[in-house]
């Protein structure tokens, strides 16, 4: 449950920024960009292309936000949070439980004329105020129990994972632009997409003020001990949730435990200057460990 | 009724009222004159008009599908239509002394059935003693063989009983069935009345209406006061089919209401006979199961084998009495409807008392006499087949055509045991705001109640489910058959 409002969200989000962006920046950039790096965002760029012949905007964002045949759109991530909280509906409050509902069937019963009408912006403020209401009533109406634990582990490791995938497909963009265009504007344009979809750009601005250095946009978001959106921070809440509900039998080397204690540990002891010289493989293998711990937990948890 | 009539105000939602001498209405006794205890109900509807009226309609429907008080209507489309049980806005209404005679008659009831069942699968000495004929029970395909002898915690069977009871033109109250296996449609009750609350707060506090809302907690110390010898503080559960089952929405309500774990039946497992379920801190052993799954489904090493559903030894446990499980199995034996004609007989034999209740004559096409008279009178008659629900397999012979009476009557022919026959009852009717016109019609309505048994405890749920065929003119009530509902208040005084 609490992965899929997490993935929802940034999908969402990240849709917006990137179309917003596509549409006023410094140096014309072009829309087919912007497109392509909101379907790879979501892993849905070749599923697309199967369906469509070329990439338009109309196209491209009801694939990702409506569209009944995208098992990974916007709706369905939300169709699943809600089948989750069904699932567990005598666990969570009944407040919690309404949100979640009204949430649902409200973005299940968007049309392709509303979504035109109404316009991106509109549908992904709606889903990022709607992820916060319900995060909201997940902090302030749960006990603190199994229950909770398993919805906050997810909430973390999925967002690391979102942020991870966000950087990786800025540092990709990146590097698909004309050498005359590193260093300048267009670059630093590329890095505050990043840091808005991530919902860091003015905390980034506040941190850093003048001593800004290179990558430094990369090293918030990986390294900040103390910002919630940073991996290093999520890391750390899965590391703390896995810990409280761990099989107290199974400690080894093979244990979820001792693979999240791992990932969670190497991030706090590395500085981006270690990193920055390789950053996509790095990215790519952090996104792989996460997956792999992802997929470990729900074999452990969910399926039995 | 004691509370006296008066002269009705009517505005435009009223103005083609539909008033049939055939049928009592409850609200109006006729076109002049409307009972007592709805007076306040007809005043506050007339400061409102038609447009408010639809308002408030789609406000209280919303408010059933905010809180997900939906069923699945499935179509060929990836996503699922959910539809809500359809809600009257205009409330039924019993008054108090008439609710404190139902009351005695459902308890002495749901007592002789509980009596009853201990005695089919104990000494089954009503059957010795031919009060109530052996070939009827044993035939019953819901005898449960696996039953005999057990004997669980206070000896209680139909721990929560689903009565349905009508009101006839004659103003007296009859039991149409009893239901004592699975019955629901709580949820829909404790949501109707949420939704009253929503909607027409300002009607609602101006009576002095029983609660419902303690019938989970009743429920949960229902459930506490049967756990096996030795639990100091029981640990219950609702056992559900899952996430797909027609009733999830209730199952899931229910447990979050009682703050117990809603299982499946893969959550538990049974080792030496002790019932256990899964958590991730190790197994836990569980004392009570409110099992929202039939009989056949509970143990695939006791009843159907290829159930997936239930766990496997849970009789076992249950023989064992380390687990107790509400309802019992086999208490389908006595909700059959041809059972249905001998509990008055019950009554008198097991507590000697009058029965309260009324019965409505019952024709058992399996006796002769009674198939005789049902094949020359099919026109004026109801059929149901005694073993099923949800209102299946049911001839209005008022209402067929003569090619469906003589197709049926071979039917009938075919299996004499499994059908009975009543006369037509002519179910009181009740002001239902009907959408598509834009006013309120009379509808036909009946009552579900809802009674439970512990050990030494009684409760009965103070109102019920006032269920609406909205059809036209239709008698047939159930969900499943286009029905809705009302809440239904009892008054305090």
């Amino acid at each position: 449950m609490g992965r899929y409002i997490e993935r929802s969200e940034h999908l969402a989000r990240y849709t917006k920024v990137q179309y917003a962006s596509s549409m006023d920046s410094p140096l014309a950039q072009s829309k087919e960009f912007a497109l392509e790096s909101i379907l790879s965002l979501g892993g849905m760029y070749q599923s697309y292309l199967g369906k469509y012949l070329e990439l338009t905007e109309d196209d491209v964002i009801h694939y990702v936000t409506i569209d009944d045949s995208n098992a990974f759109s916007v709706q369905a991530n939300i169709g699943y949070m809600r089948e989750n909280a069904r699932g567990a509906r005598d666990r969570i409050s009944s407040e919690l439980w309404e949100a979640i509902n009204v949430f649902y069937h409200d973005i299940n019963s968007y049309s392709a004329a509303r979504l035109q009408y109404e316009g991106m912006h509109h549908f992904s403020h709606k889903v990022e105020v709607n992820s916060a209401v319900i995060k909201g009533y997940i902090d302030n109406t749960l006990i603190r129990n199994e229950a909770w634990i398993l919805i906050s582990l997810g909430i973390h490791l999925e967002r690391a994972i979102q942020v991870a995938l966000i950087m990786l497909n800025k540092v990709y963009d990146i590097a698909k632009l004309d050498a005359a265009n590193l260093g300048g504007p267009v670059e630093s344009y590329q890095w505050a997409i990043m840091l808005k979809s991530a919902e860091s750009f003015d905390m980034y601005k506040r941190y850093y003020l003048k001593k800004k250095s290179s990558h430094s946009e990369l090293d918030f978001l990986l390294f900040n001990k103390n910002f919630p959106k940073s991996l290093t921070y999520n890391l750390r809440k899965v590391q703390q949730n896995i810990q409280k509900i761990a099989f107290h039998d199974q400690k080894g080397s093979d244990s979820i435990e001792f693979k999240a204690g791992k990932i969670a540990s190497q991030f706090q002891y590395l500085t981006i200057g270690e990193v920055e010289e390789s950053i996509a493989g790095f990215l790519n293998e952090t996104v792989a460990n996460l997956n792999n711990l992802a997929a470990i937990l729900e074999q452990k948890y969910l399926c039995y | 009724m004691s509370a006296g009539t008066v002269q009705p105000n009517f505005t435009e939602v009223f103005s083609n009222y539909e008033f049939n001498p055939q049928f009592l209405d409850e609200v109006f006794n006729d076109k002049d004159n409307v009972n007592g205890h709805y007076r306040k109900v007809l005043d506050h509807f007339a400061q409102m008009s038609a447009q408010d009226f639809k308002e408030l309609n789609d406000h209280a429907k919303l408010s059933f599908f905010n809180q997900g008080v939906t069923f699945a209507v499935y179509s060929d489309k990836a996503k699922g239509v959910e539809r809500i049980f359809p809600y009257d806005l205009f409330p039924r209404i019993i008054p108090a002394d008439e609710w404190a005679r139902l009351e005695e008659g459902l308890i002495q009831r749901n007592l002789a059935i509980n009596h009853f069942i201990h005695d089919i699968y104990n000494k089954k000495q009503i059957l010795r003693d031919g009060r109530v004929p052996a070939e009827l029970i044993f035939s019953s395909k819901n005898y449960t063989k696996a039953m005999l002898g057990i004997k669980p915690v206070g000896r209680i069977y139909n721990h929560i009983s689903g009565t349905d009871l009508i009101k006839h033109s004659d103003g007296q109250y009859y039991v149409l069935e009893d239901n004592v296996r699975v019955p629901s449609g709580i949820s829909y009750v404790l949501a109707n009345r949420e939704a009253m609350k929503r909607t027409l707060f300002s009607l609602f506090r101006k009576f002095k209406v029983r609660t419902v809302q303690d019938y989970s907690q009743q429920l949960l110390a229902t459930m506490q006061s049967v756990a096996p010898e030795g639990a100091e503080t029981p640990t219950c559960v609702l056992l559900t089919p899952g996430l797909y089952n027609s009733a999830y929405f209730e199952h899931a309500f229910l447990a979050m209401d009682m703050g117990i774990h809603l299982v499946e039946g893969r959550d538990l497992f049974v080792d030496k006979n002790f019932l256990f379920m899964k958590t991730i801190y190790g197994p836990r052993r569980v004392d009570v199961v409110y099992r929202r799954l039939d009989d056949d489904f509970l143990d695939p090493l006791m009843f159907n084998p290829d159930s997936v559903l239930g766990v496997a030894g849970l009789m076992a446990a249950y023989r064992e009495g380390n687990v107790t499980l509400l309802n019992a199995p086999g208490t389908g034996a006595a909700d059959d409807k041809a059972v249905y004609s001998y509990v008055p007989d019950m009554i008198k034999y097991y507590l000697n008392e009058e029965p309260i209740l009324n019965n409505v004559h019952t024709y058992r096409c399996e006796i002769d006499s009674d198939y005789k008279y049902v094949m020359e009178h099919m026109a004026e008659l109801v059929i149901k087949p005694v073993d099923e629900s949800g209102g299946y397999g049911i001839l209005v012979g008022s209402k067929a055509t003569q090619e469906q009476i003589s197709s049926f009557k071979d039917v009938i022919r075919q299996n004499r045991r499994k059908y009975i026959a009543q006369p037509i009852m002519a179910l009181t009717r009740h002001p239902t705001f009907i959408e598509n016109e834009n006013q309120f019609e009379p509808r036909h309505i009946d009552l579900r109640t809802y009674t439970l048994l512990g050990k030494d405890k009684q409760f009965v749920l103070k109102g019920g489910l006032s269920r609406v065929a909205l059809t036209k003119g239709s008698l047939i009530v159930n969900s499943s058959q286009g029905g809705g509902s009302k809440d239904t208040w009892v008054l305090a005084e």
